[in-house]
């Protein structure tokens, strides 16, 4: 999913939880009030709301648990046993270990390039004020709502003649560019909020300018790095089209093809689909829970004003 | 300081643009061009004009098919945006549960469409889950066949896209809510506006910087649908779910219609575009007004 950033404001306070503040409660204290009445059926609604969105999930993994025969049985019944065999098989099914190494590493080298050269990009940017370097901005933001099946063929093409289909070079360099739209906006917005003050001391120290960009200004771009990070890795990991169309190889391919391909849901048993899919998002629910301030932060970036 | 110094601040744009020119901005102007073309994705090619077009505005299912992805995305940005609006307005006037709601609803946007698809291709199967627990609370006679049924399929797919990004918009308007000055706020209670009027006339225009950024992600992020209707119906039942996504990827990857599908690749271009540059114009607007 991309952003429409080319018309949204920078986000002003990136990787910074939200202010804390309330709405103002009404000064009436009495107990059983129309409004407080009013007020407890909202909660128990809204309790109810997220009890519904979290069902699936619950239902999934309760049955990823079950025996094939039991939940046959009944769907939704109590369960009678618990087994974990399910997920020893769609471990192997699904290649789980190969292909979640595979991921990690196209994951990982995908956030690496897109930081370091979102990043060098952002600080010009920023800095010049001249006619090309928006227009420079302006082109990079259009990227932001490129969808990739509308670049996906000639995209084939162009790996085929540079010799990159198959390897996880090819699959990293799309990433990268797919996502530094992003990383551009995200930077080139956080930076114009740093005052130059630092960067004239380290010149005036003959300090160079590279130099300067990595000691001075990279490390104050952490907050808003972890921020755009969590997002990005978030959508690498769990893409389909780009590894199933760049990655043939049954050895290179990452957890998300390898579940399509070897798992078809109309004819297999929940208790094999739903262990593979629960596999699937487990590295990221991990991540998640370091991360979900930056994460919640970085999903509402940019709708701030 | 350094910006002072042309070729050293080129140096430090030159990767990210040969990157992003190299593997978008090129390709998508070959893609324009090979739209024009009969190529089968080979080394030879000739010019064909607009044949392509030609052939695309005389295929039903092409049109069927943008039919179904405006339909599919118009439905998921109205329930998706109004049920994200509800929630974050009840999170937002109840401080001592919000965090922990708007994580819990926020899970379902951490896991892939692909995984999301699987979860519901069972939930929605003729035994699956959906079915049985209409059955056990006594609603069996509104059993169906979701992804069976040519005039339930689209809408059933289109709840899994909610489902999953409900927590996503609730997020947003709820950022946009924690950043409301509080005075205004206070000042609307001091003067005893309260529930509806208070959001009609306070809240409402406060949050549509909001609106206009989750209108314009959740349309994007519609008119891209791929995963979903792949693994749910593929496309079925009798071509109901069939999506421009889909019909590029069938063209390119499965087909020999290589040509043919770059000029619908174009056409899903132009569509996404047009759409969410003219919602997005008039979202602007209404900000000002408001």
């Amino acid at each position: 999913m991309t952003s429409p950033l080319s018309t949204t404001v920078p986000p002003t306070e990136v990787g910074r939880p939200a202010g804390k503040r309330d709405a103002p409660r009404p000064r009436t204290a009495e107990p059983w009030t129309p409004r407080r009445l009013a007020a407890g059926l909202g909660t128990t609604v809204l309790c109810l709301g997220t009890v519904l969105f979290v069902l699936p999930f619950v239902f999934t993994i309760v049955t990823s648990l079950r025996t094939a025969a039991d939940v046959a049985r009944s769907p939704l019944g109590i369960p009678h046993s618990f087994t974990l065999k399910n997920f020893t098989q769609a471990f192997s099914q699904i290649h789980y270990g190969t292909s979640t190494l595979n991921t990690l590493l196209i994951t990982g080298l995908s956030c690496v390039l897109i930081t370091v050269l979102g990043a060098l990009a952002g600080y010009p940017l920023a800095r010049i004020t001249a006619g090309w370097s928006t227009a420079v901005y302006r082109l990079f933001i259009l990227g932001t709502s490129i969808p990739v099946f509308v670049v996906v063929a000639p995209l084939y093409l162009l790996m085929r003649d540079l010799n990159l289909l198959d390897t996880y070079a090819g699959v990293v360099f799309i990433y990268t560019a797919l996502n530094l739209p992003l990383a551009v906006f995200f930077y080139t917005s956080f930076i114009r909020q740093v005052p130059t003050d630092l960067e004239e001391a380290a010149a005036l120290d003959g300090c160079g300018a590279l130099r300067t960009f990595f000691v001075i200004i990279l490390p104050l771009l952490r907050p808003v790095t972890s921020t755009l990070l969590t997002f990005i890795s978030l959508q690498i990991w769990n893409d389909l089209l780009v590894p199933l169309v760049f990655l043939q190889d049954p050895g290179k391919r990452t957890v998300m093809v390898n579940a399509y391909s070897f798992i078809d849901p109309h004819t297999v048993q929940p208790t094999t689909l739903f262990p593979a899919a629960l596999l699937g998002v487990l590295p990221l629910f991990v991540i998640f829970i370091f991360f979900q301030r930056q994460m919640v932060a970085g999903m509402s970036a940019g709708a701030v004003k | 300081m350094f910006h002072r110094r042309r070729a050293t601040m080129a140096a430090f744009l030159l990767p990210a643009i040969a990157v992003y020119a190299l593997f978008i901005l090129y390709p998508l102007f070959k893609g324009v061009y090979l739209s024009f073309t009969d190529s089968v994705g080979g080394p030879i090619s000739h010019f064909v004009g607009t044949d392509q077009y030609k052939a695309m505005a005389d295929d039903p299912q092409v049109s069927a098919a943008l039919w179904h992805t405006v339909l599919y995305a118009v439905v998921v940005v109205v329930v998706q945006n109004g049920l994200g609006l509800l929630f974050a307005s009840m999170l937002f006037r109840r401080p001592r549960v919000r965090k922990a709601l708007n994580v819990v609803l926020l899970t379902p946007t951490l896991i892939s469409p692909l995984m999301a698809a699987f979860i519901w291709s069972y939930l929605f199967a003729p035994n699956g889950g959906l079915n049985a627990l209409l059955d056990g609370v006594g609603l069996g006679a509104l059993k169906h066949v979701w992804l069976g049924d040519p005039s339930t399929a689209l809408y059933s797919v289109a709840t899994v896209n909610i489902w999953m990004f409900t927590g996503y918009s609730c997020a947003i308007f709820l950022a946009s809510y924690l950043s409301m000055p509080t005075e205004l706020l206070e000042a609307a209670a001091l003067d005893g506006a309260s529930g509806w009027r208070r959001f009609r006339s306070v809240e409402w225009p406060l949050l549509a910087p909001a609106l206009t950024v989750n209108v314009t992600l959740s349309l994007i992020g519609s008119l891209k649908v791929f995963e979903f209707p792949l693994v749910l119906t593929n496309g079925g039942p009798a071509g109901a779910t069939d999506t421009l996504t889909l019909l590029v990827y069938r063209n390119i990857f499965g087909g020999g219609k290589f040509a043919y599908g770059v000029a619908l690749a174009v056409l899903l271009l132009v569509t996404v575009v047009v759409l969410s540059s003219a919602t997005n114009s008039l979202l602007r607007l209404r900000e000002r007004r408001v």
